[in-house]
């Protein structure tokens, strides 16, 4: 009862926004116009003044998802998708920063829509216990029946099967696109060229710190720009270059957490080397994103390593500040054994969950799904993470050139990029075109990458002692790590700390994992 | 009031004077800052960091908040709950507070001790969640205004300088025929202006402030107050949100929109304040007790 | 005449025989506590049923009803917890200084204010004192980062220069509850003061012109006219901030943060928003606000007791 009149309530919210829509659109009839062959969209204009038919009733559908633009995106996009795929959709976005409490609390008065995202990696592991406890439907059974969502990789849906079943739709990401991003002209300039392995790095953060770069005569500049972050800071890729695992590796048959290896106290060695020569902001323990890239863009610091896809950013603002400043991306980093490797993440960053609580039958169900696999022609995935060609964007050489209005784009269809399901290679959407040297060289060693990418073993495995304080204990290793870099406690200290995880729940952690990965 | 003379007295003014003045600048430094980013590009803000004259001047950060309506909604919708939700608060914690002034009030503790006791307990937000669902309020801007009408620590407040009018008038205007509704729109009220001033003040930067109850009861974004843009444009701008690191697809808002949000979404609650200022002069109470 | 009414409004009455009457005498005050009390009733104290998560292992889509029953657990794990103790000292340490260095503040600004005799300078100020509380502490945080850092924060610019070792301020666990609390007093401090203007707004100025008569220079008008005027409404506060004992504002400990300064910074919000919340414990993040609110509770009654002890008339 009260589900129903909420739901009246939704309807009456929905016709009025189409309403309001149909008012500005101006030539819009209703919601029934739809063109009964929904896929060829200039056939649907031409139709708009036809009377409707009704061929079929379009499916409604409630999606609610993280918000990560600064404002909700009209319906403009909107209404070209429920065009394409004859349905009345409603879009419930939330701000990706409160959106576990809005999904907690949803989701525990049972009101979750028919889709609901989830907010990342991290939630989707909470979310599990519930999955398990059928709380959402496995849709593993139904997907050979949709010829585009059965395209999805096979290796990525396994990391986000739940005791080997399938009950999510993965928002794809490329796996490795973590590398460095530098300032080439300092490089030229001092002699030198991309670092090929770790000294090198070491050579250019030092050169770069005490080398004049700049060339003002002054020593006011760095090597490397950290920031608070072991994971998506400079860290993780480093370590991975030292050949650490990534989170967890197998050692002597058993799977051991990354920084029990001395691969992992190798690179704490490195970087406290780096923050000692004061080649680096000392203060990245406390350094947020936004500083970190203020150091980089006002041309202070050198290096940046996290995410190469960070350098259209990165260069925007640098060559304001430096107009004769040339940037590079870089990744191909060999450890002291030779050998180079990069850190993947499991190809996806969020997934999409049907609830029981309203999706009421198959038949809803599969109609829902029949959405998405329409969501993975290329053409509806284009529409959503491009836009509408010719408005948002043009296709020169096969690939998607931004418009030049980088405003609207921003505000009628990035709302929408973060849930295009798949990625390019399965769902057929352009790639997208680069003018940035720096960026088009990112995307060919992100290629790269994938074939020396080493995936976490633990990604579709399940720890219980994980799941209730594996973020917890975690900290206690972050903690170390960077009393260790900032040479508080030796190695020793370390050690103890390590001792202190398997005792606080890290030895129950291993065996857990141990014990499933054997499975 | 008599100037003082004496120079004692006119050592302690001008002591007095310089610290005071030291202090504003100190607070109003930073918020200078912010002022000037808004108007300058990001560029300049990653070079100087700390800025209180733009050398390079730019108006880009308000005319992409201005481009679409949206902060202008979210304004409204501010300004609107802000209004009737401080209106409708200060009728309801009056009332209560009023009541539990009166010394002679029987239960009057054992009230007040229920009511400090919601200051420390609390279900948490999915309880809440459901009795607003039950009551039907979803969607709805009640939603934003109803579960937060009385703070306690307002009532408390209200009660305690109601409690300081002598009881003397009241008992003479209860002789005159009023009855205790009377008493309080008569003579209470009229008689607590620095005090309602005081209390509205709060409600309205509580209801100003409306951030969470906005995104747990309202799933409808377009009448989504201006708390959640503002707060949505600056920890993207911050690089708070460690998980968006994974979505490079969206970069985040330039900084100088950061402030520029800040500004635009400061001022109109601001301005509320110099209106309220004469009931804080000195005197204004007893003045009317004598009059 | 009105000496009189309030001569015969303080006879004592007979107590017990006169209820009913009295009852009924007061029945429009009870009819203006109904739209309150039956707020509290549905917005707070049914709520409220939900603090029995506290005691369950609490799962979402079963509901309070299905979820099984534990009893203390949860609040076991927090008493074992290595780190509890630690915690729990930096909580109260934390709270310990915020009372003995943030309260006082704003009382102090608002004397000192009340002495300006200028009401421009005296407007102007208010109003100035009156911006931080709107700026959210992600930009407060994010300023003082800007002026603190040892990578050129102006502050540390400023000891180099003058030869003095640069400090380590962000990172260092001695500088953080210095920075704390200093940010604390920036934001909150002018705001603070409204609610004392307030009260001064309301003593007889009459009271100032007789002290002065009597040669009473302006700070012992302050101590005997202006302080006593607000005593209750301090008492007040003061009872009701030491119940926000373990309010330290989360947000603010938690971007301050980091670690090298955790030893110190970890307060009890912090702790459940890392141990419970993050990860979807929702029974042992009630419990470790139950244990927190039912310190507030000890804790006002205790202050409450004593402000009566004093003479005061306390909150309840």
């Amino acid at each position: 009862m009260k589900k129903k009149s909420y739901s009246i309530l939704m309807g009456m919210v929905l016709t009025f926004s189409l309403l309001l829509a149909a008012c500005s659109g101006g030539s819009n009839g209703g919601n029934n116009n739809t063109s009964p062959s929904p896929s060829n969209d200039t056939e649907a204009k031409t139709e708009e003044t036809a009377k409707p038919e009704e061929p079929a009733k379009p499916t409604e559908i409630t999606i609610m998802l993280p918000l990560n633009t600064a404002e909700t995106p009209p319906d403009t996009i909107k209404n070209e998708l429920e065009k394409l795929t004859n349905t009345k959709l409603t879009y419930q976005f939330f701000p990706a920063d409160t959106y576990e409490e809005k999904l907690n609390a949803s989701f525990a008065t049972g009101s979750l829509p028919q889709v609901t995202y989830l907010k990342n990696q991290a939630t989707f592991v909470q979310m599990k216990e519930a999955i398990r406890e059928g709380q959402f439907w496995e849709i593993g059974p139904y997907l050979a029946e949709f010829p585009n969502l059965s395209k999805l990789k096979e290796e990525i849906l396994n990391n986000t099967k739940v005791d080997g079943k399938l009950y999510s739709v993965y928002i794809g990401r490329p796996l490795a696109r973590q590398g460095m991003i530098y300032r080439k002209d300092w490089a030229d300039k001092l002699g030198l060229s991309a670092p090929t392995n770790v000294d090198e790095l070491y050579a250019m953060m030092d050169k770069f710190t005490n080398g004049d770069p700049d060339g003002n005569g002054k020593p006011d500049t760095i090597g490397l720009a950290d920031r608070n972050d072991l994971i998506y800071g400079a860290f993780k890729t480093v370590a991975a270059w030292f050949g650490a695992p990534n989170n967890w590796g197998e050692r002597d048959g058993q799977l051991v957490p990354d920084f029990t290896t001395p691969e992992y106290a190798a690179t704490m060695d490195f970087i406290k080397k780096i923050r000692d020569a004061k080649a680096m902001n000392v203060d990245f323990a406390a350094t947020s994103k936004t500083d970190q890239v203020n150091m980089f863009t006002s041309g202070k610091a050198g290096v940046y390593i996290g995410s190469m896809q960070d350098v259209d950013s990165l260069v925007k603002d640098l060559v304001k500040n430096v107009p004769t400043a040339v940037v590079d991306t870089h990744s191909m980093v060999a450890g002291p054994d030779g050998k180079m490797a990069s850190w993947s993440i499991p190809g996806y960053n969020n997934v999409a969950l049907f609830p029981k609580s309203a999706i009421k039958d198959e038949a809803e169900l599969k109609q829902i799904l029949a959405f998405f696999d329409k969501l993975m022609t290329p053409e509806v995935a284009n529409m959503m993470y491009w836009g509408i060609e010719g408005t948002h964007y043009t296709v020169v050489d096969g690939k998607a050139k931004a418009s030049a209005d980088k405003e609207l784009t921003e505000r009628e269809v990035k709302g929408f990029k973060d849930s295009v399901i798949g990625e390019p290679e399965t769902n057929g959407m352009y790639e997208g075109l680069h003018e940035l040297e720096a960026r088009i060289h990112a995307e060919q060693l992100i290629v790269e990458n994938e074939k020396i990418a080493i995936a976490d073993p633990t990604a579709p495995l399940d720890s219980a002692a994980y799941t209730e304080k594996g973020t917890e204990l975690q900290e206690i290793i972050k903690d170390a790590t960077y009393k260790y870099m900032y040479g508080t406690i030796d190695k020793a200290g370390f050690d103890k700390a390590v001792e202190d995880w398997k005792k606080r729940g890290g030895a129950q952690i291993i065996e857990e994992y141990n014990a499933a990965y054997k499975n | 009031m008599v100037e003082d003379k004496t120079f004692g007295g006119r050592l302690f003014s001008i002591v007095n004077f310089t610290l005071l003045a030291v202090i504003a600048l100190v607070t109003v430094l930073p918020f200078l800052h912010v002022v000037a980013g808004s108007f300058t590009t990001s560029a300049e803000m990653a070079m100087k960091k700390f800025i209180l004259v733009p050398t390079i001047w730019s108006f880009d950060a308000y005319t992409f908040i201005f481009s679409t309506d949206t902060i202008f909604r979210a304004m409204a919708v501010s300004t609107g709950i802000t209004l009737f939700g401080t209106l409708f608060s200060m009728f309801t914690t009056a009332l209560m507070a009023y009541g539990l002034s009166r010394r002679d009030l029987d239960g009057r503790k054992a009230i007040m001790f229920l009511v400090v006791f919601t200051m420390l307990f609390s279900g948490g937000l999915i309880p809440t969640f459901l009795v607003v669902r039950e009551m039907g309020l979803i969607d709805t801007y009640a939603a934003l205004i109803i579960p937060s009408a009385i703070s306690a620590f307002n009532l408390i407040i209200l009660k305690n300088f109601f409690q300081n009018i002598p009881e003397g008038l009241e008992e003479s205007a209860k002789i005159d025929g009023c009855n205790d509704f009377g008493i309080l729109f008569r003579i209470v009220l009229p008689l607590s202006m620095p005090a309602i001033a005081t209390i509205s003040l709060f409600y309205a930067v509580t209801y100003w402030n409306t951030y969470l109850s906005a995104i747990l009861y309202l799933d409808d974004s377009a009448k989504w107050p201006i708390q959640v843009l503002l707060r949505q444009i600056v920890v993207l701008a911050s690089g708070l949100d460690y998980s968006s690191d994974l979505d490079a697809a969206v970069p985040p808002p330039d900084q100088t929109v950061k402030m520029a949000v800040i500004v635009v979404a400061t001022l109109p609650i601001l301005l509320v304040y110099p209106f309220l200022q004469k009931h804080f002069a000195k005197g204004a109470m007893l003045g009317s007790i004598k009059g | 005449m009105q000496e009189s009414v309030i001569r015969q409004a303080r006879v004592p009455q007979p107590r017990t025989s006169e209820l009913k009457k009295r009852l009924w005498k007061n029945k429009w005050l009870y009819v203006m506590l109904l739209p309150g009390i039956f707020f509290f009733i549905v917005f707070k104290y049914i709520p409220m049923a939900g603090l029995s998560i506290a005691f369950q292992d609490y799962k979402p889509f079963k509901g309070i009803g299905g979820s099984d029953w534990v009893g203390f657990k949860h609040f076991e794990r927090l008493f074992t917890e290595p780190d509890f103790l630690n915690i729990l000292t930096n909580t109260l340490l934390l709270f310990g200084m915020n009372l003995l260095f943030y309260f006082p503040v704003p009382i102090l600004l608002a004397l000192m204010l009340n002495e300006v005799r200028s009401s421009f300078f005296k407007r102007t100020f208010q109003t100035l004192v009156y911006l931080p509380h709107f700026m959210s502490w992600v930009i407060i945080v994010s300023i003082s980062f800007v002026m603190l850092t040892s990578d050129g924060g102006i502050v540390n610019e400023l000891l180099a220069y003058f030869g003095f070792e640069k400090i380590n301020f962000l990172l260092s666990p001695e500088w953080f509850r210095p920075t704390y609390i200093i940010q604390v007093i920036w934001r909150e401090a002018g705001w603070g003061t409204i609610i004392y203007l307030a009260a001064i707004a309301s003593v007889d100025p009459g009271l100032y012109e007789a002290a002065r008569m009597d040669g009473a220079g302006r700070v012992r008008q302050v101590w005997h006219i202006t302080l006593p005027a607000i005593r209750s409404v301090i008492i007040i506060l003061l009872i009701l901030k030491i119940g926000d004992v373990l309010e330290l504002g989360f947000e603010h400990v938690y971007l301050l943060l980091n670690s090298m300064n955790r030893d110190v910074a970890e307060i009890i919000d912090t702790y459940v928003y890392t141990a419970g919340l993050r990860q979807g414990q929702f029974s042992y993040s009630t419990a470790i606000g139950f244990f927190k609110s039912f310190i507030g509770l000890v804790l006002v009654m205790a202050a409450n007791r004593l402000a009566k002890k004093m003479g005061e008339e306390g909150v309840y």
